[in-house]
């Protein structure tokens, strides 16, 4: 069975604009939000109905070629980027709300429905969809699926598993079958929760049950500037033992804010070396209660400034200028890795300190932006790609600080997912029994390997990057970097 | 049945039997009857740094151990377990998938669940998940065994995420003439920003509303709540007494001699409907978690297949726990592909044995 | 993103290009603003998409002519300069490239023929004038035009305005406080000549002198967006000298002028004038953008209550970040009534020639836009460009809604409330 008789079938199920194979139509697929990579589909399909994304998947099983369904390719751990040859599933126009259900809070959406139009459609309810990736606005429900997307706001509710029910999906030969329900609790194995974050390996998410909750009534926000990155991860670990449990956490060391400043005009005190932001909500008689307790860690906790959102505006321009910071790193270097490993809480002061230590020693700069109430760290690594060795420098250093967080006890990836680049540490986190363990479930469920192959675990085909020299892949000819 | 005292030899009773059915604290006798391995004696807590909001604990520990732990440091089980004071233990529970009322507020057990090193069908041990409260490496392995009867494996060593607890509490139940302006209640508090920890609601049209959090705003807080109540005359816990109350209904003890207890999922637009099904043979029940889950007390004179048949209406599986339940375990029924797919690396001769015929 | 562009192989906007380029980091931000996304959800009808394509030729990766029916169909509304957090130059990176790439394309003998004909008729009022008049003329033979000649004869309108001679000088009433000069506009002159008049009383009526420079030519800004340069150039060359340097600013009332006119400097890259462009381009503003700053002498009132949904121009919004100035001068206004439209940074669809080349898109675009404003039900919609009043106008038209919305400009308003009229 040849290339040309799977493009053939394709053709009976998409008219020519639904299925692009032009040189032009597939380089924009080539990467996703982690440039680095690159590989080249052998084409992309535009599905409009599920049964099409199901009658897609059953082609490629047919014609054993491997697929990657992709939402709006905003992953930054590779996780989106093409499979060398391979199909492109597109889930773009996928984009519907089948049912929103304001008493019993619950929404199905098609896998392309964007993250923040769920809270947009249940707003007149004065309800909301939690989980807020930085990328809110761009990335879809399918993607947040595949990566269990997490956000600013998981300490208090965790990350997108704990707010998907069940789904209807396809698995990688084309199988459909419904997980889960439309209930806040299971009978039998939990598989929706099996099936998430497990980054297109087990298959596409069709239809996407969502727990919605209500929008807290009341939102105080506070931003602490600090002399000291330590400092700050103090005032952290201070805020959880008073008792209070804030709805996020956030620093942002001194680069950062420089990037998030020239992004948006942020506003930042300029001398600052940290500044921590954190979010009580809920009914306006408890925050109002929270408020000064608050306030008195903060003061502890060594802040020389303590200033709260004036209004809404001020509260959401806040939170722009820490949703920016990634890409407003653009403005102060060509190219940058964004590493997202977790440790302790009570070993953040701890990372930091060691984080600046590894960036001196390689003169390399890093900016740090994270979710200090998770102990997810958020190291830009800055380097200049165009400069001869730039590129794997970097990684050099940024394969330290994953190990760095191995090391103190946490994990590799806090909600970027493995994707391509971390696959080389994935090994180091689990032992090699579990690795081949996870390899024999993912073979089980997909005996050919179809669905993104070469993401998340390393494999005989496509081995995991190692964070020095040229990238396995790219010597073997399957994928390709700028 | 074997009574491992380390993980090396659960491992060994694992490999040693033809049948792997397990046994905890024993407080749910339908499932753990003939169980072939204890894990009475894996038991402890192994971690537990209260600045982390993590704790890692042996599979046989009691929770009321570890309830009392997390007590001393001011935190708690948001998913609020049930048979606590019975002596279930953590494996157990996670095993049958148990939260409590309290789940409503931020989660249920799948959702505080982080780690787990466990001995599958096929006696290999693996770890899935992590020990932070943030991970998204590796396949999501701990929220598989949620609720799964053990049929992948035994559970060893668990990792949890856990809260800071509420410095108080306060429940107002209210008393409404029907059931069905008492659904209607629940659906306008479980729509509102309230933010109730409980939310249940009884055939004789009570609804119970817990509310927590610091001690300055209860009262305020209370009178919003009691806002939306329509008026219904209500009455006011707090304190040790406020505390007897959840205790009591946590532990079943509603549940009246006799009677079997069944747990069944729903969705908060099936409560009216369960309740009519329901109406003309189950004993005492509660809607609980806001319509999204049903504990019913099932008298052993009554048929199990009329329940069985409701259960099917509904679209729902039951899960017996506790009692002379005769009517088998439809949640251990086997599944789908992905379920069948996944079964044949974690326990390929199906040794798994999940609840006795 | 990295890149391995020959930069010197592009002249002097080699540099301007490769640097937008090498600004993005593909995080996708531009996606939800992008209205072509919105309309046809594949990458390479978004602005990332489109700045890895541009990429992709200038590195040679990929032929021009497969990558040009994605470049054009973008409509230059730069709402993705809005949305960047990376700080894309993304309107110089489209505009330098449709420069660098026009010589290099192929083009079809009606594409060439609409083009030369578009370019030579739009900047020049007189020409533009006979043109549509005969268009007009031709609007019952439109089914037998080809389909592009034909949606270009839909959006003119039934009759044109009487042409109004502008003066030289248009004094101040009372003691004067500034002295502008303003930039006539094209298009504007010959389907909207009351623009420029409510312009002129408006700033009289807040003791502003205008000065409108006779040598003056069109902005240049259609050529440039067209990737016609040298044209661009002429014409940016002719009113840097046309302008004379004696006046508070140099206003304009169209937005996609204004935004062209600031564009000078990079279309002058490496010219002789190229400073002087930079030092002109400083002294350009919106009306809107001097009137708010100047303040009103005195607010005037409409004689009846209005509600007026605003509709930001792209090119005002976007290109010159211009968005309280304009509403702060209507809520000014007596008996008016501001409401916002929902999705309001998405284009209408107009882009300057857009219309013209992109039908399809222009009027699903267009559409949804009518669809927009209709749903906040207002009297009348208020906006600072030509373009955007025709293209809604047109849809407005199609959007069932009882009863006709009249589509002005925001002097046009101002002019009106001083008069104590109604809209």
């Amino acid at each position: 069975m040849s290339a040309e008789q799977f493009f053939a079938e394709l053709r009976r199920i998409y008219p020519a604009d639904r299925l692009l194979t032009g040189r032009a139509q597939l380089a924009p697929y080539e990467s996703d939000g982690l440039t680095s990579f690159r590989a080249r589909p052998s084409g992309v399909v535009l599905p409009e109905t599920q049964q099409e994304v199901i009658d897609t998947v059953k082609i490629c099983h047919k014609y054993e070629v491997p697929f990657l369904a992709r939402g709006s390719g905003t992953s930054l751990s590779g996780g989106s980027v093409p499979i060398e040859d391979g199909l492109v599933i597109a889930l773009n126009r996928l984009k519907r709300i089948i049912r929103y259900d304001a008493e019993q809070r619950v929404a199905v959406v098609e896998p392309g429905v964007i993250n923040t139009a769920v809270s947009e459609r249940a707003a007149v309810d004065r309800l909301y969809y939690a989980p807020d990736p930085s990328s809110g606005p761009v990335c879809t429900i399918g993607g947040n699926v595949a990566f269990n997307s997490g956000g600013a706001h998981c300490l208090k509710y965790g990350m997108t598993s704990n707010h998907v029910l069940g789904m209807k999906v396809v698995l990688p030969d084309g199988t459909v079958e419904q997980l889960g329900s439309d209930s806040l609790e299971g009978s039998g194995p939990d598989l929706t929760g099996m099936f998430i974050g497990s980054e297109g390996l087990f298959g596409v998410a069709l239809e996407i049950t969502l727990r919605l909750l209500p929008k807290p009534e009341k939102y105080y926000t506070l931003q602490a500037a600090y002399d000291s990155l330590e400092k700050a991860g103090t005032a952290v670990a201070m805020v959880v033992a008073s008792g209070l449990l804030p709805g996020a956490m956030e620093i942002m060391d001194r680069l950062s804010m420089d990037a998030a400043d020239a992004a948006i005009g942020a506003g930042y005190p300029k001398d600052a070396k940290a500044v921590l932001i954190v979010e009580l909500e809920g009914t306006s008689d408890e925050v109002e209660a929270e408020k000064p307790r608050l306030h008195k860690v903060i003061e502890e906790s060594g802040a020389y400034i303590i200033e709260a959102a004036r209004d809404d505006e001020h509260r959401l321009k806040i939170w722009k200028g820490r949703k920016s910071a990634f890409s407003a790193v653009g403005r102060l270097s060509p190219d940058f890795i964004v590493q997202d490993g977790v440790v302790p809480r009570t070993k953040l002061g701890h990372a930091l300190k060691e984080i600046d230590k590894l960036s001196e020693q390689y003169g390399i700069r890093v900016a740090n932006v994270f979710h200090a109430g998770d102990g997810n760290l958020h190291p830009l690594v800055m380097f200049d790609g165009r400069q001869p060795g730039g590129l794997e420098h970097a990684e050099e250093l940024a394969g330290e600080i994953i190990r760095l967080c191995i090391r103190l006890g946490g994990s590799i990836t806090g909600e970027h997912g493995v994707g391509l680049e971390k696959r080389a540490y994935i090994g180091e986190m689990y032992g090699e029994d579990d690795i081949e363990f996870m390899q024999q479930l993912r073979r089980s469920v997909d005996p050919l390997e179809l669905a993104n192959r070469g993401k998340k675990l390393p494999s005989a085909e496509a081995p995991a990057l190692t964070s020095v020299g040229a990238h396995p892949l790219e010597k073997q000819g399957i994928i390709s970097r700028e | 049945m074997i009574t491992p005292e380390t993980f090396d030899e659960l491992q060994q009773a694992v490999r040693s039997v033809d049948r792997v059915r397990v046994r905890g604290g024993g407080t749910k006798n339908v499932l753990s009857a003939d169980a072939t391995i204890s894990t009475e004696k894996l038991s402890g807590i192994l971690e537990y740094e209260p600045s982390e909001y993590t704790f890692t604990a042996l599979a046989g520990t009691p929770l009321k151990d570890i309830a009392a732990a997390l007590a001393e440091n001011g935190q708690f089980l948001p998913f609020d377990p049930p048979l606590v004071e019975a002596g279930a233990t953590l494996g157990g529970t996670v095993a049958c998938g148990l939260s409590g009322p309290g789940r409503f507020r931020y989660g249920g057990l799948r959702d505080f669940f982080l780690g787990v090193r466990m001995v599958t069908g096929d006696g290999r041990v693996v770890f899935g998940g992590g020990k932070v409260v943030k991970n998204a490496a590796g396949f999501d392995i701990p929220k598989l065994v949620v609720g799964s009867l053990g049929r992948f494996g035994v559970l060893g060593e668990l990792t949890f995420k856990v809260f800071p607890a509420p410095a108080t509490w306060t429940t107002i139940r209210a008393e409404f003439p029907d059931f069905k302006s008492a659904n209607a209640a629940m659906i306008r508090v479980a729509m509102s920003q309230e933010e109730v920890y409980c939310l249940d609601v009884e055939p004789t049209g009570a609804v119970s509303i817990r509310i927590g959090g610091l001690g300055d705003a209860q009262a305020v807080r209370t009178d919003r709540v009691r806002s939306l109540l329509d008026g219904a005359q209500v009455e006011i816990s707090t304190g040790e007494a406020e505390q007897q109350l959840w205790n009591d209904i946590r532990e079943f003890r509603w549940v009246p001699n006799g009677h079997s207890l069944i747990r069944l999922p729903l969705n908060p637009g099936q409560v009216e409907t369960a309740e009519k099904l329901l109406a003309p043979q189950a004993g005492p029940r509660r809607y609980s978690v806001g319509g999204n889950l049903a504990w019913i007390a099932w008298s052993d004179s009554a048929a199990a297949d009329s329940l069985l048949t409701a259960c099917r209406e509904l679209g729902r599986k039951p899960l017996p726990l506790i009692g002379n339940w005769s009517g088998g375990v439809p949640s251990a029924e086997a599944g789908g592909a992905f379920e069948t797919r996944l079964l044949d690396i974690f326990d390929p001769q199906r040794k798994g044995d999940l609840v006795p015929s | 993103m990295q890149h391995d562009i020959p930069t010197q192989s592009f002249g002097p906007l080699g540099e301007p290009m490769a640097d937008a380029i090498q600004k993005c980091v593909h995080c996708g931000f531009c996606l939800p603003v992008c209205p072509t996304y919105q309309v046809h959800g594949e990458e390479m009808d978004s602005p990332r998409g489109r700045i890895f394509l541009m990429k992709e030729v200038l590195e040679g990766n990929v032929e021009l002519d497969e990558a040009t029916p994605y470049i054009d169909k973008c409509l230059g509304c730069v709402g993705c300069i809005t949305a960047c957090p990376s700080g894309v130059g993304y309107g110089e990176l489209i505009t330098a490239f449709r420069a660098t790439s026009e010589e290099k394309r192929e083009r079809s003998v009606v594409d060439k023929t609409l083009r030369k004909f578009i370019l030579e008729t739009l900047p020049y009022p007189g020409r533009f004038r006979l043109a549509a008049t005969a268009g007009r003329l031709a609007k019952p033979l439109k089914g037998v035009m080809p389909g592009r000649l034909g949606d270009m004869l839909d959006l003119l309108p039934k009759s044109l305005p009487p042409a109004q001679k502008l003066p030289e000088v248009f004094p101040a009433e009372g003691e004067r406080r500034a002295r502008v000069a303003l930039l006539a506009g094209c298009a504007q002159q010959v389907l909207a000549p009351d623009i420029n008049m409510a312009t002129l009383r408006v700033l009289a009526k807040n003791g502003v002198e205008v000065v409108i420079p006779k040598s003056q030519s069109c902005c240049g800004a259609l050529a440039a967006h067209t990737g016609a340069a040298s044209q661009a150039k002429q014409f940016a060359k002719q009113n840097i000298k046309a302008f004379p340097p004696n006046v508070d600013a140099i206003l304009t009332n169209a937005a996609g002028c204004g935004s062209g006119m600031h564009e000078y400097a990079l279309w002058l890259r490496g010219e002789p004038e190229e400073s002087a462009a930079a030092e002109f381009v400083k002294r350009v503003c919106d009306v809107s953008v001097f009137l708010e700053k100047l303040g009103l002498r005195e607010t005037p009132s409409l004689s009846a209550p209005t509600k007026v949904a605003y509709h930001d121009a792209c090119h005002l919004a976007h290109a010159q970040k211009v968005r309280s100035q304009p509403r702060a001068l209507l809520r000014t206004i007596g008996n008016l009534d501001l409401v916002e439209i929902p999705s309001g940074d998405i284009c209408c669809g107009s882009a300057g020639t857009y219309n013209i080349e992109q039908p399809e898109t222009a009027g699903q675009l267009g559409h949804q836009k009518a669809q927009n404003i209709a749903s906040v039900e207002p009297d009348a919609v208020a906006t600072g460009n030509i373009g955007c009043m025709t293209q809604i106008e047109t849809h407005l038209r199609e959007v069932a809604f009882g009863k006709p919305i009249p589509v002005l400009h925001t002097m046009q308003i101002l002019d009106r409330a001083y008069r104590g009229e109604a809209l």
